[in-house]
């Protein structure tokens, strides 16, 4: 292996690595694979990856003294380009049922990444008595669609179903909320359940947490597994286990795309 | 239980390696820039002078250096490469880069943000206390062993090139040619590191992706078994130190002395970081490094169990 191999094979690899990670940057598919705090990092090393293979060729030494980049071999440059460009390729940007079963669903707030419970209850109003924590009007964060239903998230409904407060706004109300379909093993009495569920993301996929609401419906409804659904419904809050669990009784369940932004943070 | 323990997916496979190689180039890549830089213009005098002779106070430095030079787990093998090429005791260099991942400011702030409401204040100095007090007991430990049984033949025949002081010798070039150097080594140590954070990323992603981690649930019950439990979770999953403790929160069922040991033992060896480790470190050196950290934070564990019940 000669240094002058060496040196180019090392600018190849740099090269793959920073036109991959800048592909990935640049078609926005980063956004299936890491919290967009991280994006930023991937995008920056992607360009100083490329600015160093460009450097390591551009800077090629006259003779065949001493190089530090000397020594490259192949087995190297097939680990670090190989299994790279495989795994870009099958990647579906997305998990399929298995892990997300693997990884076991949150379906409640205390289960949550990053929740914090409250420390304090709310302070009690000028004249002694007790607030109830309200503090905004619902119609200012509750977002709506032009049919009226509310657009929701998973967590929303996990968080209502922990505080009185939210799900007085919510309870009843109709709803509209997407994830994906998981056929429901437990908690399902009657069959007519399944868990709608989203990942939940604190750094990159690899640690995601699926996170799943259940939706009955009437009839039962079979859908292939993490199939991207749209359920509008009635959200509610049984007392099923000693606590309030959010259940959307659904009026409609349609198959749709995966939204944009496919994760929850 | 329905799913198997054991149910691997190609294409979770590879998604979840690559989530992984996103998040992590940026920091290894960091931290190989800075090998080079540090390689380049870092004068060995500069090292001798700021460690004190004492070895105690030595090692102790080393983890100190942690809060003044934050660097995350994935970054930090090629920058003690080249800080021990400059002099550093092999002994401070293993203290630097156990602790640093733990003792960072940043990852301070996460553990407290995710522990809010369950003792978070409690929770991070325990943390951070316990980071520290491990990694210089695994300085200390270092520090009595034949610097050949530690570092790899190539690392060590590195150093003995150098010569003395830890190869004192910057590059006679001008700032260009220095610069240039520096990118050569920094070049090389990263693809040096990548080939080891690949195959750790790997074993990681099979095991994030094809084991049920409910088979871990049982083991909640008791501080004895949960402890190793959630610290071999933590070695298994190989999470990033500055994002753990939002998933270690999660495992609600778990004692708080097993979701200690899953922070302390995780950011100090992992799956991949074992891989990382055998880039400098010897084989031997690596394992005997990850039973002692395991028994160690264990027991450790085990004994605060009293005071956080």
């Amino acid at each position: 292996m000669t240094w002058l191999f060496s040196r180019l094979a090392a600018a190849g690899v740099l090269l793959i690595w920073g036109a991959t990670l800048g592909y990935f940057y640049l078609s926005g598919r980063i956004t299936s694979y890491l919290h967009p705090a991280f994006h930023i990092y991937t995008g920056l090393s992607a360009g100083v990856l490329l600015i160093l293979s460009l450097a390591l060729l551009l800077t090629i030494p006259n003779g065949s003294g001493q190089h530090s980049l000397s020594g490259i071999g192949i087995f190297p440059v097939l680990v670090l380009t190989i299994p790279l460009l495989a795994a870009a390729k099958l990647s579906p940007s997305t998990f399929g049922a298995s892990t997300v079963l693997n990884r076991g669903t949150v379906d409640s707030l205390a289960d949550l990444p990053g929740f914090s419970p409250p420390l304090h209850p709310a302070l009690p109003r000028a004249d002694g008595s007790a607030t109830d924590g309200t503090l905004m009007d619902p119609s200012l964060y509750l977002k709506k669609n032009a049919e009226g239903y509310i657009v929701a998230e998973a967590v929303d409904l996990l968080y209502a179903a922990d505080e009185p407060t939210m799900r007085e706004d919510f309870e009843n109300k109709p709803v509209e909320i997407t994830g994906q379909f998981l056929p429901s093993h437990t908690g399902n009495p009657h069959g007519n359940r399944f868990n709608l569920t989203r990942l939940f993301v604190m750094c990159c996929a690899a640690d995601a947490r699926p996170v799943a609401i259940s939706v009955q419906t009437t009839p039962s409804i079979d859908l292939p597994k993490m199939t991207w659904v749209k359920v509008r419904g009635k959200a509610t809050f049984p007392v099923e286990g000693g606590r309030h669990i959010p259940v959307v009784v659904a009026e409609s369940t349609t198959e749709t795309d995966a939204p944009k932004e496919s994760f929850l943070y | 239980m329905n799913t198997p323990w054991f149910s691997f997916s190609a294409q979770d496979f590879s998604y979840a390696f690559i989530s992984v190689l996103l998040e992590g180039v940026p920091f290894i890549l960091l931290g190989t820039l800075l090998s080079g830089l540090i390689e380049q213009f870092l004068p060995a005098r500069w090292m001798t002078r700021l460690i004190p002779r004492n070895a105690f106070a030595a090692v102790c430095l080393g983890g100190v250096l942690g809060v003044v030079f934050p660097m995350c787990e994935c970054g930090i093998v090629p920058v003690i490469r080249r800080l021990i090429a400059k002099g550093l005791p092999v002994s401070c260099a293993v203290t630097y880069m156990l602790a640093a991942p733990i003792v960072n400011p940043i990852t301070a702030l996460s553990t407290y943000a995710a522990f809010r409401g369950q003792g978070a204040a409690e929770f991070t100095t325990l943390r951070v206390g316990l980071g520290f007090f491990i990694a210089v007991l695994g300085g200390l430990a270092v520090l009595n062993l034949p610097i050949g049984a530690v570092l790899k033949t190539n690392v060590l025949e590195s150093l003995t090139l150098s010569g003395p002081g830890g190869g004192d010798r910057l590059s006679p070039h001008s700032f260009l040619g220095r610069l240039i150097a520096a990118m050569e080594t920094g070049v090389r140590d990263f693809l040096e590191v990548m080939v080891y954070f690949i195959l750790g990323a790997g074993v990681a992603s099979i095991f994030s992706t094809a084991v049920n981690q409910e088979i871990f649930l049982p083991l909640s019950l008791d501080d004895r078994l949960a402890v190793p439990a959630m610290m071999s979770l933590a070695g298994f999953l190989s999470l990033c130190s500055s994002s753990d403790a939002f998933i270690a929160a999660t495992f609600v069922a778990f004692p708080a002395v097993a979701k200690l040991a899953f922070l302390v033992f995780g950011p100090m060896m992992d799956l991949k970081l074992a891989f990382i480790y055998s880039a400098v470190f010897t084989r031997r050196f690596v394992g005997a490094l990850a039973f002692g950290l395991f028994i160690l934070t264990g027991l450790l564990c085990l004994r605060l169990a009293v005071v956080l019940v």
